[in-house]
């Protein structure tokens, strides 16, 4: 992995985090962590772990569901 | 041969043609597939924008589609050259399947898109040209504007409408 | 090795994009010009067979994220029975 490609995931990865902590929708703040997770996998598959790789995308949007499940909006 | 960046913007167009037309034929902008692409095409006509192609951004957007269908296979022949390509269509399908989505676009569009890539390689490009550049198609359809693009989109749809017939 | 630059470039703007932009559903599109960004990049850095497993499971896992929150915030879970 060269240069570009390291500070291009790991400003996805802080700006991810960054608008997780200012959002106060729950649904922002879900959206802000996907953007979080998705800097984080040309980590994962930089090191060549790919078993890791499958484990945690299959996880990371399973978990969110359960999440949604806690903050389904009311109908107004 | 070619110069590199000239080469994915070749790519970039062909694979905008591709993907847009296996869209069309298979009336994505009809109607929305899951409650939550039609949430996301009204939330686009209050914007300003139109709602068939807000239809289609939502189609996109809440299942694999054939725009995943031609990225997933460029990186597989871009990987494991065309068996890979069509290793990636069974995986199309199956991901479509766990979206409620019947699957028929994805997959055609997943296997329309391994011929072209395997074809363009022989002709001398490489199968890197053409995942960058279906990055660079899906950044026109999504990325840009919304307004623009769905009115785009809209504008295609009736084109679509008065050469075949069957849409309402 | 232009081809990753690009990848690279287009996930950086998409992400701004998605922070900037207020309203909760037109922020799903550009989440999605994201993924596809992300998901050339891990095909690009590591040409093996198996890289294509990985990249299908983290597209459609996405994809299914995606789905989940918009379909939670129409509220339509129950109006889909």
């Amino acid at each position: 992995m060269n240069e570009f490609v390291l500070v291009a995931c790991t400003i996805l990865v802080l700006i991810g985090t960054t608008a997780a902590m200012l959002e106060r929708d729950p649904f922002n703040k879900l959206i802000s962590l996907a953007v979080m997770i998705s800097g984080i996998f040309p980590f994962i598959i930089d090191r060549g772990l790919l078993d890791v790789a499958i484990a945690t995308a299959l996880i990371a949007p399973l978990s969110t569901i359960f999440i949604l499940m806690v903050c389904r909006r009311m109908p107004a | 041969m070619l110069d590199e960046s000239f080469r994915i913007l070749i790519a970039a167009v062909i694979c905008w043609l591709n993907f847009m037309t296996v869209d069309l034929i298979f009336k994505l902008p009809e109607s929305g597939g899951v409650c939550g692409a039609t949430a996301i095409a009204q939330e686009v006509e209050k914007g300003g924008g139109n709602l068939n192609g807000g239809f289609m951004m939502g189609n996109i957007v809440s299942s694999p589609d054939a725009s995943a269908g031609t990225l997933l296979a460029s990186c597989g022949v871009f990987c494991a050259g065309l068996f890979g390509g069509f290793f990636a269509a069974v995986l199309v399908y199956i991901g479509n399947r766990i979206c409620y989505d019947p699957g028929y676009a994805g997959t055609t569009g997943c296997i329309t898109a391994t011929l072209i890539v395997y074809g363009a390689t022989q002709a001398g490009f490489a199968a890197s040209d053409f995942i960058a550049g279906m990055v660079i198609a899906i950044l026109t359809i999504q990325g840009i504007s919304y307004v623009h693009a769905s009115r785009l989109i809209a504008r295609l749809w009736k084109v679509r409408c008065r050469l075949l017939r069957g849409c309402r | 090795m232009i081809a990753i630059y690009v990848c690279a470039g287009i996930a950086v703007y998409a992400a701004l994009r998605v922070i900037f932009q207020r309203n909760t559903m037109r922020k799903l599109p550009f989440l999605n010009v994201v993924s596809f960004a992300v998901t050339g990049m891990i095909a690009l850095l590591l040409p093996h067979p198996i890289t294509i497993a990985a990249a299908a499971a983290y597209f459609v896992g996405s994809t299914l994220e995606s789905n989940a929150i918009a379909s939670t915030w129409a509220g339509g879970i129950k109006k889909d029975e």
